[in-house]
This record gives C-alpha cells, sequence and structure tokens, in this order.
C-alpha cells in the first residue's frame, strides 16, 4: 500500500477544511470553522489497482503575521493550493505561499483549487488570469466543497500526479 | 480532570520525583517513551479526551502523525511541537501541543489540551478580516458600478442634449415668424417644456456629478457683482413674466473682488432665485450678500435670498434640501420641478465649506440663507474701495439686440440640422457665415481668410473640434496671426470637457442645445469694436420685395450667405466647375427674388469660373460677401 502526505494550503476562510470533509467524509458545513494549528485526517481509496492511503495535512490557513509552517510541509509529496474564487486576495497569498513552498521542498506536484465555484457569479478574478498561470504550468481547478463539484478529482488528480512523479520516499507497506 | 498521579508497574523513586513535579491540575497526559519509535507508557490516569485507554503502550506516532515532525529522532528530545487539532470522542474539537522533556536520561511527552478560546479568538479575527475584505469587494463593485452610471450619463446626455438642441432651437426660430395665436400658443408650449426637459437633464447630470465626487470646484478670480447679476440675468423674464421685482443688495464692507468658483455660485444662485420664483406670485425677490455674522473670517460670506412666496411650514424646513423633496408631494404638481435644486445646491454649498438653511413664515415668504468660504485674494483689502454698500432693482439684462453686423463667422459642424439651427439664430444679425462640415475643412477655410470668431462642433467626422482647434492654433502662431476667439459647441455636458478645451485651445465651451440668446450674447463678446466691413448707413444697400415673399427672402439670402463658404472652398481646392454650378444659378435665382445684384455677381462668378481666372473670382467673392452682409429688407405691400 502507498502513504502519501499532502497539504492543503492557502488562505484562511478559502475552505481548505470544507473540502477535506467533503473528500473524506462527503459531508459539508456552511458554517465557517476556522483550523488552528494544522489536522491531520487521512483516507484510503484504491487508485489504479493499489490500495492509497492519503495523509492529509489541513493547515491553518495563512494570514498576516502567521505564515504557513513550512517546516510541516518538507516531507509533504504534494500540495493543493486552495484560494477562493470570491475574494481576489486569496489568489495573491496562494502565489506567495507556492513560491516559498517551491524554494523550500522543491518542485513537487500541486494543483490550484479555486474553491466556492458554487458561488461564480461573484468571482471577481479576469480568465487572462488563469490563463495567464495555465500558461506558467499550473493545473487549475474549480472546486466546491459545497456541491462536491471537482472535489474528489482534485484529491486523486494530486495523488496521480504524485505516484506519476514517481515520488516513493514515503512508506510503501 | 486528571488528579491522580500514579506511578506505573516499573516505575521507582526518581520517577514519581520527575512526575511529581509536572503540574498535575493541568489536564495533561503523560507518557514515558520507552522505544523503540515512539511507543510510550501512560504514565498516570490519561484525561477522558485523550480517546485511548489507559495503562496500554502505544505507538503515539500512529495516533498523532504530528509528532514525527516534532520530534525527528529520539536523540532530540527537549522543546514544544506546533499547535494541532484533534477531534476527541465526543467528537469535539481540541487543540493540542506536545512538550518533550527529559528528566534524568528518561524521556517524557506531555500532551496538552489548549483553551478552547484560542480557537474563538482566531475564528473572530478571521470573522473580521472575512469581512472588511467583502466591504473591500462591495466598494469596488460600487465605484465600478457609480463609474458605469457616470459613462452611461455622460453617453445619454449626448444623445438626448443633441435632438434637444434641434427642437428647441427650431421652435425658437418658428416663434420669431408669423403665427397664428393658436400656432403661437402651440410653440410656446413646445419651448417652455423643451426648456423644462432640459433643465431636469441638466439637474440630474448635476446630482450624479456632485455624488459620484466628480465636482472640483475651481479656484480663480470672481467679481461677486458680476457672479450676481449674470444669475439675476437668467431668471430675469421668468420673473417679469410674473411681474416680480428682483433686488440685490450687497452689504457695506464685503469684497467684491474674490477667488471661488464663480460657475458654482452662480448655479446655487440661480437655482434659489428660481425656487423662489415659482413659489412667488406677487412681491419679489432679493439677493442679500453680507459677513457671515457667526464667523468673522475675511471672505466668509452669507448668502441669502428672500422672497415674498408662500412660504414653507415649520415641519417641512429640514426636508427640502433632500433629493426628490418638495415641501409637499401635491407641490410638484402645482409648481412641478423635481425639487433637486435644492438637494444639489446644498451639495455645492457644502462643498464650499458652508451650510444652506431655510428660515419661512408661511403665507410671509421664505429666505434662503447659505455660507461659503471665499478667498479675498491677497494684496486686496478685505473691504476697500470696490466694497460699496449696493442696494440697486437689476437693470433690463442686456440681452441680444446687439447686431453683429460685419463680423465674420466660421462654422463647423457636422450635422445640417444644426448647421441650419445657427444659421437661423444668425440670419439677420448682419454678420457673414462660412460654413465647414468637419474639423479639416474649417481649418482649411481657417488658412485662407481672416475670421472674428469660429464655432467648433467637438464631434465630427474626418478630424474632430479639438485636432481643428489645435491646428488653427499652430496655424496662428505659425503665421503670427493675432488669436481667433474659438467657441466649441458640444452636447458633453461631462469629465473633462473644460480641460480637455482649454488644452486644444477653446476659447470658452457652449453647451448643447444651444439657445438663441447664448449664442448672440457669446458672439457678441467677440465681435470687433470696429465691425470689419461696418456697413455705414449711407452703404445699407436696402432692397424692397413684396410683402408676399416675406416668408421666403430671408432664407433665400441666408443660403447665400452660406453658400460663400462653399465658393471659397472650390476656389481653395480649383474646382472651378463648382463655382460655374453655384455661380449658374445664383445668376438664375437672384433676380426672381428682386436681387439683380446676385444675377450679376452670379454671372461674374460664372463666367470667371468658365476661364479659370481665381483672383477674378476671390474678388467677385469678396463683393459678394460685402453686398450679402449689408442688403437690407423693406416690404411692400402687394
Amino acid at each position: 500500500m502507498l502513504k502519501k502526505k499532502i497539504c492543503l494550503l492557502g488562505s484562511f476562510g478559502v475552505g481548505k477544511t470544507s473540502l477535506v470533509a467533503r473528500f473524506v467524509h462527503s459531508m459539508f458545513s456552511d458554517k465557517y470553522h476556522t483550523t488552528v494549528g494544522v489536522k491531520i485526517d487521512k483516507k484510503t481509496f484504491p487508485l489504479n489497482g493499489e490500495e492509497v492511503t492519503l495523509m492529509i495535512w489541513d493547515m491553518a490557513g495563512e494570514e498576516d503575521g502567521a505564515p504557513v509552517k513550512l517546516n510541516q510541509v518538507r516531507d509533504a509529496a504534494g500540495y493543493l493550493l486552495v484560494m477562493d474564487g470570491t475574494r481576489s486576495k486569496t489568489l495573491e497569498v496562494a502565489r506567495s505561499i507556492q513560491q516559498r513552498v517551491e524554494n523550500e521542498i522543491g518542485n513537487q506536484p500541486f494543483i490550484l483549487l479555486v474553491n466556492k465555484v458554487d458561488l461564480r457569479s461573484e468571482w471577481e478574478i479576469p480568465e487572462a488570469t488563469w490563463d495567464e498561470l495555465r500558461a506558467a504550468g499550473w493545473t487549475i481547478l474549480e472546486t466546491s466543497a459545497k456541491t462536491g463539484d471537482h472535489v474528489e478529482e482534485a484529491f486523486l488528480g494530486l495523488t496521480t500526479r504524485i505516484i506519476q512523479a514517481g515520488d516513493d520516499d514515503d512508506d510503501d507497506d | 480532570m486528571t488528579t491522580t498521579m500514579m506511578t506505573n508497574p516499573g516505575g521507582d523513586a526518581a520517577r514519581t520525583l520527575a512526575l511529581a513535579n509536572l503540574p498535575a491540575a493541568l489536564d495533561l497526559a503523560v507518557f514515558e517513551i520507552t522505544g523503540p519509535g515512539f511507543v510510550g507508557h501512560p504514565v498516570g490516569a490519561l484525561p477522558a479526551w485523550l480517546g485511548l485507554p489507559a495503562g496500554i503502550p502505544a505507538d503515539l506516532c500512529d495516533q498523532y502523525p504530528m509528532l514525527e515532525l516534532f520530534l525527528p529522532g529520539l536523540d532530540v528530545w527537549e522543546g514544544e511541537s506546533d499547535v494541532w487539532t484533534e477531534t476527541d470522542s465526543t467528537g469535539q474539537d481540541r487543540y493540542l501541543q506536545a512538550v518533550a522533556a527529559l528528566s534524568e536520561g528518561r524521556r517524557f511527552l506531555v500532551l496538552k489540551s489548549l483553551p478552547a478560546d484560542l480557537h474563538r479568538l482566531q475564528q473572530s479575527d478571521h470573522d473580521v478580516q472575512i469581512q472588511k475584505e467583502k466591504i473591500e469587494r462591495l466598494s469596488r463593485e460600487l465605484e465600478r458600478a457609480t463609474q458605469a452610471k457616470s459613462d452611461f450619463l455622460a453617453r445619454m446626455s449626448h444623445e438626448i442634449r443633441t435632438p434637444l438642441n434641434a427642437i428647441i432651437g427650431m421652435a425658437d426660430v418658428l416663434s420669431a415668424t408669423d403665427l397664428t395665436a393658436e400656432q403661437k400658443r402651440c410653440v410656446e408650449v413646445s419651448q417652455r417644456n423643451g426648456v423644462a426637459l432640459l433643465e431636469l437633464i441638466n439637474d440630474i447630470l448635476d446630482l450624479a456629478k456632485v455624488e459620484s465626487g466628480k465636482v472640483e470646484l475651481e479656484q480663480v478670480g470672481l467679481d461677486l457683482r458680476d457672479v450676481i447679476a449674470r444669475a439675476l440675468e437668467v431668471v430675469e423674464l421668468r420673473a417679469t413674466r410674473k411681474g416680480l421685482w428682483l433686488r440685490r443688495n450687497i452689504a457695506d464692507g464685503v469684497p467684491v473682488h474674490l477667488q471661488g468658483d464663480p460657475n458654482r455660485l452662480r448655479q446655487i444662485l440661480i437655482n434659489l432665485l428660481g425656487n423662489s420664483i415659482k413659489f412667488t406670485h406677487q412681491g419679489g425677490i432679493e439677493i442679500l450678500v453680507e459677513q457671515d455674522p457667526a464667523d468673522r473670517t475675511p471672505g466668509r460670506l452669507r448668502f441669502g435670498v428672500r422672497d415674498t412666496g408662500i412660504g414653507i411650514p415649520p415641519e417641512k424646513l429640514d426636508s427640502v434640501f433632500e433629493n426628490f423633496t418638495q415641501a409637499d408631494t401635491s407641490t410638484t404638481r402645482q409648481y412641478g420641478g423635481t425639487g433637486l435644486g435644492l438637494s444639489i445646491s446644498r451639495q455645492l454649498v457644502e462643498l464650499m465649506g458652508g451650510r444652506i438653511w431655510v428660515e419661512s413664515t408661511v403665507g410671509q415668504g421664505s429666505t434662503f440663507y447659505f455660507t461659503a468660504n471665499l478667498v479675498v485674494p491677497e494684496g486686496l483689502p478685505a473691504s476697500g474701495p470696490d466694497a460699496v454698500a449696493e442696494q440697486q432693482p437689476v437693470a433690463p439684462p442686456s440681452v441680444t439686440s446687439q447686431p453683429l453686423t460685419g463680423m465674420r463667422i466660421l462654422m463647423a459642424d457636422d450635422s445640417e440640422d444644426n448647421r441650419f439651427l445657427i444659421l437661423s439664430y444668425l440670419k439677420r444679425r448682419g454678420c457673414v457665415i462660412d460654413i465647414a462640415e468637419n474639423g479639416a475643412e474649417a481649418v482649411e477655410l481657417f488658412r485662407r481668410n481672416s475670421y472674428d470668431a469660429v464655432l467648433m462642433d467637438v464631434e465630427m467626422p474626418v478630424m474632430d473640434g479639438f485636432m481643428a482647434t489645435r491646428e488653427i492654433r499652430s496655424l496662428e502662431k505659425a503665421e503670427n496671426r493675432k488669436a481667433t476667439p474659438v467657441l466649441a459647441l458640444t452636447a458633453h455636458a461631462f469629465a473633462d470637457m473644460a480641460q480637455r478645451g482649454a488644452n486644444s485651445g477653446f476659447t470658452e465651451t457652449l453647451t448643447k442645445p444651444i439657445r438663441n440668446t447664448t449664442l448672440l450674447e457669446a458672439l457678441a463678446r467677440y465681435a470687433p469694436a470696429e465691425p470689419q466691413m461696418p456697413p455705414p448707413a449711407q452703404d445699407k444697400i436696402l432692397v424692397t420685395i413684396d410683402e408676399d415673399m416675406a416668408d421666403v427672402v430671408p432664407g433665400y439670402l441666408d443660403k447665400r450667405r452660406a453658400e460663400v463658404s462653399l465658393y471659397r472652398q472650390a476656389l481653395a481646392t480649383g474646382d472651378f466647375s463648382a463655382i460655374r454650378n453655384l455661380g449658374h444659378k445664383m445668376k438664375g435665382t437672384g433676380s426672381g427674388y428682386g436681387f439683380e445684384e446676385l444675377t450679376a455677381l452670379g454671372a461674374a462668378l460664372e463666367k470667371a469660373a468658365a476661364s479659370q481666372q481665381s483672383e477674378e473670382i476671390a474678388v467677385k467673392l469678396d463683393e459678394l460677401t460685402r453686398y450679402l452682409g449689408s442688403v437690407e429688407l423693406e416690404y411692400r405691400k402687394a
């Protein structure tokens, strides 16, 4: 069995915990509940005929004066960068975190999740921005923890890319 | 709560001692790590929230993956971990932190549960920040919407004013012709409603501008007497029609040479005067100006507009300055208007650092007061020779009987309706008008002729009014000609017109729809003191025509006047066949309307054009211009 650690990173309030709850427990709550420190969940599922266990590190949202703790990211095989489509500031935070994480752990697979696609009419980021990020090699998924849109694709997609990247640093049971 | 510390089965005195130093009452879970890995034995009873059975060794890393990160190896065994969240057996989140402690070579791991307040504080901090972002976002959206509204209004203002220009103008033109009593009444209704609509559009635009913060006050020199006189001029006609008197009263010691925004000051006065006239049926209205009794700062003035009108009930005094508010909704039905004027005035007064209020007695009249901070320019006494007390009735308006005899005007406008309208306004004023249909034609005509004034439409095909005026200015510079007044005509009431106009070299900007009197007054300002072609009394060419031709002859002459520019253009481009055609046409029609001279000139132009004699054509065109500028009509009964 493969066991991989992934991190969810991004500004506070973008829906990281909700994405994990949707993926791991198929649950969603509209109530905002800020994450203190880090919360670790795991989920085991078959992927391409193999059992994979994801250790999902749902990390406290970054805020002014409290940057992401890079030591917690250090042994991650990949990460989901999460932003809130309705809050343009959270894209800046995601870009900044990505830069720091890449400096810390190198070129690990990641996917940018633009969350809250159920509120797409309230998004205020121009299309050109997505084009620009895609051109820079970013994979972008529009997700909604509320409706479940693309949530599974996000986690499975990242896991697939981690496996493809041949990252076998983690334990193989 | 763990209150009892128990030694495990293999405990000894030293360990008991070490453990005894741990604060037992702090809800701690204590393990001794005995390895391998992070297998630990609970020390004492474990708190219920931990969810681990007491007394059973467990690999704590299975339970808490955080620990591996925190304690990379057994050789390093001290410090505190990051905080992490665990959901306890009751489903409640707990915020945990691990502390590694060495005691006499033995490794202990303490898990502590942090206060739930930690979460509450962070959560409320995040909530506040998310709300703040939402507000910022709404503010951005509002700004975008306001901008879109302004753009829309600017565009609509242009679209509405242009046809309104033609409607009001044509009604003006029509009213000056011979009409039956019924026709006259119809035209008056058209005029009155056209003007009312125009005022409404202006008010809405003004309010939009003030509300979107687009009004910036000018700080230029002004003559208080002039500002008041011009405000009174605007309302003079309305007052006279109602039989009301108008007075102004500038108190002793009030400086009249000041700095401020004369246009906005005048606008406030016009609004208040208009309002007073509307609600006054006998008596009159007086403008009062004095030093603000509550603030002796030089330049701090208090204006009053006092009427003998119907008055305002006390309970309505505060609300009359709100948007779309009149003292009574029935007031709108009875007196018309939108109630926007006072609201705009209030906002303008506030921009001037003052306040506006009204004092009133029902049945006796109202006085609208406002204060404003104007600047007394340095070097001028706060009160001086110019600061004489004045109390005088207003002289009748100096309107537009002034002829523009001999004045040469270049008009550039691509709209045939507008050209016709302006020609209608200017007919029988004795001026000579050359016409260009775009900016490029205007520049070409300007290059070849000299004018006393240029009427320049702003939006034109080929070359717009801004560019054409810039060309004209550089032409003047290059040829050392004196600056010709360029009066821009625009339906754009918004945005940066004034600045762009000034940059391009406009002398002044007239806003469409332009009224007859406004145009004539504006042109009169630039009429040469000594007309270029002053047709002295003896030079007037009196032509007698039959009375039944009275309807058509002035129009015929206007067309010929307009044609002069076509001749000149054709001459400039060497289009002799056009000159020949025009001459031919004039030759054939002149005497039919009673103008033998025009027939003769037409023939001469046709002939000169046939042999391409440019100089001769130019001479004949000058003759034609002079003739058209001097001819006066006398009607004889058929």
